[in-house]
Order: C-alpha cells, then structure tokens, then sequence
C-alpha cells in the first residue's frame, strides 16, 4: 500500500494533491426513507476483514505522513446512500457485493421489512455508509547537494 | 435490481470542495466502471483512470462519452506500478481503492 502511495506521489506535480475518498466501516446504519420520513430499522455488521483492510488503510498513511511524503490539509466524514426498493434487494445485494466487510443480522432484516412494510408506499430501504474524504498535498523533496 | 447509489450526490458534492479540476490533469486510481470519473472529468483537460480489473476498464471505457474520449483514458494497471511518467498529474483521486 505504501508502495503505491508512493507511486502515485511520483507521478504528481511537486506542489499535486492527493483525494483520498473510501468508505470506513462502522456498523453502517439499516434505513427505511420516504418522502416524509426516515426511520432506522438497525446497524450492519462490520466483518473483520474490513475491519484489518480500514486499519492498513490508515496505517499506510500515516506512515507516508510521518515519511515527509503528503501532509494532511483537510478532511471531513460525510454519509453515501445506497438505496434499494425492498428489503430483500438490500439483503442479496449485501450477501454478494459486501461480504467481506458487512452482514445483516435476521434480526435487523425483520425490523427493515417490518419498518418498510408500515411506511409509505414510496417507501425505500437504504444503507448509510459512512465515507471519509482527506485532501494531501504532496511534499516538495528538497533540492539534492 | 433497484440499486440506487447516492441520489443525493453528496459525493460529487464533496469531491468539488475539496478540488478544483478545472482544467486540471487527473490521475485516478482505482477508477472501476468510471461510475466517479464522469463526476469531473468533463472539467478537466486530461483524466488517465487506472484499474487492474479489465472488465471493469472495457466497461468504462464503452461508456465514455463521445465529447470526452478526446482527453478521458482508462488504462489497465496495478497501483504499485504505475505506467506513467513522473510529474504528470495536478490531481491524484484514490477513488474507494487505498
């Protein structure tokens, strides 16, 4: 990771900015929205693989930072909705697409198709995935002797 | 399926605060299906998006617009070894990939 950290930085102009923008597990919250309302049905599961892949993540960053290699300028977390017309979309598109880093419980599936059920028609199922974006500027190396 | 992702468009939103690519030279890395590249890349002057799946750069690649694949590239490479030259890019987006 580190490796391509600094790959990228060596294709950057001495004064270039790095985006970094990932989503960072944290129990992502179990939505149900309508028109008029949002109600929440309960949290995913982070899964521990993630959980090791958002720890390296970090890891590797500081390690460029502490290397002299980008210096952090501004950073903020901010919510990705992903949204589904039913409960059960939202369950096979989790058990196939997130399986290495999120699961729904049962008891959090019943509570969403349950909220869904007694919402407005117009109702839909939504993940709150929680994202990170951090701005780096690149670090002029100094002149060699 | 219904999925739907970011209507709001918090995301685009978000990734024009915190640069300006307006005539900018773009690398992203990770770039997928380009579902984030089309978010700025008819602003910049060049965008080179990489990803090492090739199913995923042919589809972004299908997918580019007409009026942008004059200065928009989709390349199939890996991170740790990019296959550009150095000092090239204003702006580097690690688009959901570190």
């Amino acid at each position: 990771m580190v490796h391509a950290l600094d790959e990228i930085r060596r294709t950057l102009t001495p004064d270039g900015i790095l985006i970094d923008l990932r989503p960072v597990e944290d129990n992502w919250l179990v939505e149900v929205a309508s028109q008029d309302a949002v109600q929440v049905a309960g949290k995913l599961t982070d899964v521990p693989i993630g959980q090791a892949d958002d720890a390296a993540a970090f890891r590797a960053m500081r390690e460029v930072e502490s290397l002299g290699w980008f210096v952090r300028e501004r950073e903020q977390e901010f919510s990705f909705f992903y949204y589904w017309d039913t409960p059960s979309e939202m369950k096979e598109f989790i058990d196939t697409e997130w399986e290495d880093f999120e699961k729904i419980e049962d008891s959090v599936l019943k509570a969403a198709q349950s909220v869904w059920a007694s919402a407005n028609a117009d109702a839909r199922v939504r993940v709150r995935v929680k994202m990170l974006i951090t701005r780096w500027r690149k670090i002029q190396e100094p002149p060699s002797r | 399926m219904s999925l739907q992702k970011d209507p709001e468009g918090f995301e685009k939103k978000i990734l024009h605060q915190y640069a300006d690519f307006t005539n900018a030279r773009v690398l992203e890395v990770g770039c997928g299906e380009g579902r984030l590249t089309w978010k700025y890349a008819a602003a910049s002057r060049l965008t080179v998006g990489l990803d090492p799946d090739q199913d995923a750069v042919r589809v972004a690649q299908a997918d580019s617009p007409h009026d942008l694949r004059g200065h928009v590239h989709f390349t199939r490479a890996s991170a740790k070894n990019i296959p550009l030259a150095k000092e090239r890019f204003d702006i580097a987006v690690l688009a959901w990939s570190l």
